[in-house]
């Protein structure tokens, strides 16, 4: 019963890892570089969603589903726009930069946004009263109960269908293909048509809107943000991205559900001061044993 | 257009790659239906002729006429819209796509559904073999058939103009000619065809007419009989 709580918990954790995480392995599959600034998309999502939801309030918006959606389709929308700006602004001028340039670019521009909400918003902890409240509780109650709050079900349910879309959009629609292919070969796509600007951009539109996601779904979920939460989870979800298989966007889905898993498992039977070392622990195994992840490719070139 | 004016037409075309000067001014047409060859020695600028043409880079100076269009400053998607397509050397094709999704992507521009199809069906007709791995992933293929692939690709978005460059690389004896008889079908059914090549003589042996490189200038056109009988040429790039 305790071990299928920490289970809950940890889906819980890395739906939250998994959807950031896509947008890390997404951008490297395309230009090879790690956004670090994705932690701060992330982040501004969470902080847009709160205020959505505050001045739904304030405009006499009571229905909780209604301020939610609201809440989630707008923080996607502007964030997807603080994406595609970032894109244009730091990395399309370094494009045939050295490798490093667009790597410190993004350092900037974490700085940069961390700064920015932080004069915005100020320093202190942002919080979110709780809009769904309730759960599950199942088992004998006198003794343990395993809790899945409505929080949580909603979490993990949002977090599964949209990994499902994401895999359909990009298996089968145009733009999806000319992400792959662009991926894959971008001198390539492009003589096949497929401009590869365009397809970049649509890239930083669709990591930014899923971390905007995991930021709104983590606010409901713990209530709190701050302007430096970017960081720690841009850390763990590159760590979820590291452990599927960078470039590989079912491998950034398992390495994050993985990962949460194994912080749960780890702060419930150790101790909660250890679960990062049993995280990064599992991450340089995985690394030595194949280092390309677990879902990520390794294909010989045939001549 | 009158009957007379080239399907494509390089005037004085020069590329630069930064500072290298990779094409010093080379001239040459193609008229529509034919089959011209583009040979020369490793490094003579042939691959990049072709580049140029698609615009990646576009040509530093010159005009590049396609159907008595400019189009030497085009983007290379308005290009391969206008009916040009390229088969770069190496093959190029998607190693993790399957073949059906290859081919799929030659029809990026495109969207009658219905020519599509019958485009896929002839496509099919030229490669029997494609048609029986059409869900196998395309890195997988053997290295003949990543090459009928990224022809078959090239064909999908159904071309004016196919550039076909090193078609024969890497390929053993019996596949070379399998893939010159199948450029020669392609030609046929009315594709014209700018075909780069190493192994020159099967060049000549499908060509018509035949354009000679070294070091980013042509020093020799003609028709194939002609430049197969030039004792200077048979020495450099026929192996006497």
């Amino acid at each position: 019963m305790y071990f299928l709580q920490q289970c809950i918990n940890g889906l819980t954790l890395g739906s939250i890892y998994a959807l950031i995480a896509i947008g890390y392995t997404m951008v490297y599959g395309i230009l090879g570089m790690i956004n670090f600034a994705h932690g701060e998309i992330y982040m501004i999502g969470a902080y847009l969603g709160i205020i959505v939801i505050g001045l739904a309030g304030v405009f006499g918006i009571t229905s909780t589903p209604v301020a939610l959606m609201l809440a989630i389709s707008l923080a996607v929308a502007i964030t997807s726009a603080y994406g595609w700006t970032m894109e244009k602004i730091a990395y399309h001028p370094l494009r045939n930069a050295p490798r490093l340039a667009p790597l410190i670019s993004a350092i900037g521009m974490s700085i940069f946004f961390q700064n920015f909400v932080q004069i915005g918003q100020g320093a202190k902890d942002l919080a979110l009263p709780p809009l769904i409240q309730g759960g599950f509780a199942i088992g004998d109650p006198a003794g343990f109960q395993i809790r899945f709050s409505h929080v949580q079900l909603l979490l993990i349910v949002v977090t599964v269908v949209v990994m499902a879309g994401l895999t359909l959009f990009i298996k089968g629609t145009k733009i999806g293909m000319a992400m792959r292919a662009t991926e894959q070969d971008r001198g390539m796509a492009a003589l096949l048509g497929i401009n590869p600007d365009r397809t970049i951009s649509q890239t930083f539109i669709i990591g930014s809107g899923l971390a905007a996601l995991a930021g709104v779904l983590v606010s409901l979920h713990y209530g709190l943000v701050n302007f430096s939460i970017g960081f720690l989870a841009g850390i763990k979800a590159f760590t979820a991205a590291v452990l599927g298989g960078i470039g590989s966007i079912p491998g950034a889905m398992l390495g994050g559900l993985l990962l949460g898993m194994i912080e749960a498992l780890a702060s419930a039977y150790f101790t909660t001061e250890y679960k990062d070392v049993f995280a990064f622990g599992i991450l340089a195994a995985v690394l030595i044993f194949k280092p390309n992840g677990l879902l990520g490719h390794n294909y010989v070139e045939k001549v | 257009m009158s009957k007379a004016s080239p399907l494509l037409a390089l005037e004085d075309v020069h590329t630069f790659y930064g500072r290298v000067h990779a094409l010093k001014g080379i001239s040459l047409t193609i008229a529509k239906g034919e089959i011209v060859a583009l040979i020369g020695a490793n490094g003579a600028g042939k691959s990049t002729a072709l580049m140029t043409i698609c615009g990646r880079p576009n040509s530093g100076s010159g005009r590049i006429l396609f159907r008595g269009e400019e189009i030497n400053s085009l983007d290379t998607d308005r290009i391969v819209r206008l009916g040009i397509s390229l088969v770069p050397e190496g093959r190029h094709i998607f190693p993790r796509m399957t073949v059906r999704e290859n081919l799929d992507l030659g029809t990026y521009l495109r969207s009658d559904h219905i020519e599509i199809a019958r485009d896929l069906d002839q496509v099919f007709d030229l490669f029997p073999l494609l048609k029986e791995r059409t869900k196998q992933l395309a890195g997988t293929l053997s290295g003949g058939e990543q090459q009928m692939l990224a022809i078959a690709r090239a064909l999908m978005s159904r071309p004016r103009l196919l550039l076909l460059d090193e078609p024969s690389m890497g390929l053993a004896p019996l596949l070379v000619k399998q893939i010159f008889s199948i450029i020669a079908e392609i030609n046929r059914s009315g594709t014209t065809i700018l075909l780069v090549e190493q192994n020159a003589f099967m060049a000549l042996k499908i060509a018509a007419r035949a354009y000679v490189m070294a070091t980013g200038l042509i020093t020799h056109s003609g028709s194939s009989s002609q430049i197969l009988l030039d004792d200077t040429i048979r020495a450099a790039y026929l192996g006497g």
